[in-house]
């Protein structure tokens, strides 16, 4: 386990560093000048002005040591100053980040609590009515772009018939259940979870309708399997047979993908939080595009991928847990 | 091995040898599809996307950019049978069902050209990986294992940021995305099959390396790289359609499914019809192609049927 995990964080360092190097040589090379974005709407200034700020911003330096000074920064938790606030990028996204957190969580949850039923019955009950229809609703929502899923959501529970919020963001659900339990105010939790719900079924779905098929295609396997029929000779009640033995087993794909939903609920994330003006790091990273401030680009780039890396070495982690048979030397 | 000894055995016909003509696979391929309700309803909504592509300035009966007063919020024709714009009209007088026609164009030529990029340098890239070995092996697969690390939102947001929005961008960050899976699978079967008999016994009777990768490596492989190519088309339509929903992929005045949305989702209170038409539009294609996919793969692969 030592030497693995080990192997296993350098391997992470090295990607960050590669990813850095080529976000920031990527962005240096931009056609357009970043002192032109900050003094745009300033029409008195001379081109003295803007050098001495290229000068201040380090712009005219080399490109490595740009790269460097950028570098350094980071590991002092330094992310460069947005163009357009003028501010230190990093509250800015951290600012953004529990937001994100939050949705993506609750995603994941939904995409669980809707696939891992989906997938049993349908496995269940292979080659019958139910097994098909579950296997056309897999179909639909694997090709229902998240997107439109959301409009389509808000049209119906939130235009007509007006049951949940448009959009919008209801407060913090963490802090919300902490005010419960410390308070047992349930107001606060309430309003969260109302905003919550739409963006997070939204996200949760093409997910959970992909692992609904992943769960439905080991579990036939399994099922044929000589120690779920052994189980079964033996007189032990299906529902522990496929509870206990089949499914067990049928988990272990999910949890290997684990890792790469995590990534493909951040892209949607991205995307659903501008359907639901949700005030994720996704939304402000699709308007720091439309702003041109590269700096708050490269530092969400830049900490969406130390999440996604430390959530992936904690699924390998998670792997041994689940999967006696893996052990990591 | 002399003249004659080849002469004598194409002299004598095998009718046997007329079934594996070139032809054969198709024909029996599409027999295999009409026996399938999966692939008969995926490759009929596929047709349906190609044929409004191909053919959308016969059938539209507006101009898709086109701007008329009385069109604005027109309803469609079950709603009002006095309509002259079947799917109604948008919140700038276009005709609905004609952008939708037009639409189809942009989904399906980046699907096939993001496809046709991400199948063809990642499967040369991977079958140079795993034939050569060494130097290029690692390189590819570093590039791969890169890749893979980072969520394809990053990869997209990099790429944006430096080609800003269009339908290039959107096809180089797509291509990028998706080519490790070609160079993986290919790699992967490379390796499987390089030291096989036959292919050392090409490799030894002077046969070079291209023609081993194309001629023996590359039908062993074909098939799994259709499917994952089909699989992947509905990938992209989908992510193309996000992106420009969001601003950041093809632009206006070309007329998009995604951008449709964009701009039915601020109507939904007055004119739902604007969002439902170009969404319908988005999931009948793209359900199609999983459908069609789905259903090559079962054929191509009958140990994954159930997958």
């Amino acid at each position: 386990m030592g030497p693995f995990l080990i192997r296993r964080i350098g391997h992470m360092l090295g990607v960050l560093t590669a990813v850095l190097i080529i976000v920031s040589v990527l962005l240096r090379l931009i056609p357009g000048d970043p002192v032109d974005v900050i003094m745009a709407g300033n029409p008195g200034i001379t081109e003295e002005d803007k050098q001495a700020l290229r000068d201040q911003l380090g712009l005219n330096d080399p490109i490595v040591v740009q790269v460097g000074n950028y570098a350094g920064g980071l590991v002092r938790g330094d992310f460069g100053d947005s163009l357009r606030f003028r501010t230190p990028v990093r509250p800015l996204i951290m600012e953004k980040l529990p937001p994100t957190i939050e949705l993506t969580i609750f995603a994941m949850l939904i995409a669980v609590m809707i696939a891992v039923p989906l997938g049993l019955i349908t496995a269940l009950q292979r080659d019958r009515p139910a097994d098909y229809i579950g296997s056309v609703l897999a179909v639909l929502g694997i090709s229902i772009p998240s997107f439109l899923l959301g409009i389509l959501l808000i049209l119906f529970f939130a235009v007509e018939w007006r049951i949940f919020p448009a959009s919008g963001y209801g407060g913090s659900f963490s802090s919300a259940l902490w005010h419960f339990v410390t308070s047992g105010d349930l107001g606060p939790l309430k309003k969260s979870f109302r905003y919550l719900i739409l963006p997070g079924v939204t996200l949760g779905v093409a997910v959970s309708a992909y692992n609904a098929r992943i769960i439905r295609s080991t579990m036939v396997e399994v099922l044929r399997q000589d120690y779920v029929r052994y189980a079964q000779a033996k007189g032990m009640p299906n529902r522990v047979v496929y509870i206990g033995h089949a499914f067990r087993n049928a988990l272990i794909p999910v949890v290997t993908i684990l890792g790469l939903q995590i990534g493909y609920l951040l892209s949607g994330a991205f995307v659903i939080e501008n359907v639901f003006a949700w005030p994720g790091i996704g939304r402000f990273s699709v308007q720091a595009l439309g702003w041109r401030d590269y700096p708050v680009v490269q530092g969400v780039v830049m900490i969406t991928a130390v999440i996604f890396l430390s959530i992936n070495l904690l699924v390998d982690l998670l792997y041994v847990a689940i999967d006696p048979r893996i052990r990591y030397r | 091995m002399t003249d004659a000894t080849v002469a004598s055995i194409d002299t004598s016909p095998v009718p046997a040898l007329r079934l594996a003509s070139p032809q054969a696979p198709w024909k029996d391929l599409l027999r295999k599809l009409r026996k399938s309700v999966k692939g008969m309803t995926g490759a009929a909504l596929v047709s349906l996307a190609i044929l409004a592509a191909l053919t959308a300035p016969l059938l539209a009966p507006y101009s898709p950019t086109k701007q008329t007063v009385r069109a604005k919020f027109a309803d469609p024709i079950f709603k009002d049978s006095e309509s002259d714009y079947i799917l109604g009209g948008d919140n700038l007088g276009r005709d609905i069902l004609s952008r939708i026609l037009y639409g189809s164009r942009a989904s399906l030529s980046i699907g096939f050209l993001v496809t046709v990029a991400a199948a063809t340098v990642g499967s040369i890239a991977g079958g140079f990986a795993g034939y050569r070995g060494g130097l290029v092996d690692t390189l590819v697969m570093r590039l791969v294992d890169l890749q893979l690390s980072i969520p394809f939102i990053l990869l997209a947001m990099i790429v944006l940021a430096i080609m800003g929005p269009g339908f290039w961008s959107v096809f180089v960050a797509l291509a990028v995305a998706l080519w490790v899976n070609y160079a993986r699978l290919v790699r992967g079967e490379t390796l499987r099959i390089r030291d096989m008999e036959y292919v050392v016994a090409a490799r030894t009777i002077g046969v070079d390396e291209r023609r081993i990768l194309i001629k023996h490596i590359l039908p062993n492989v074909i098939h799994s790289i259709l499917v994952l190519a089909t699989l992947d088309m509905a990938f992209v339509i989908i992510f193309e359609a996000s992106l420009t929903f969001l601003g950041l992929g093809i632009q206006p005045p070309t007329p998009t499914w995604g951008f449709m949305l964009s701009e039915g989702r601020n109507y939904l209170q007055e004119s739902p019809w604007m969002s439902v038409f170009p969404g319908l539009a988005i999931i009948l294609t793209v359900v199609g192609i999983n459908l069609l996919g789905d259903w090559l793969r079962d054929t191509f692969d009958p140990s994954l049927r159930n997958r």
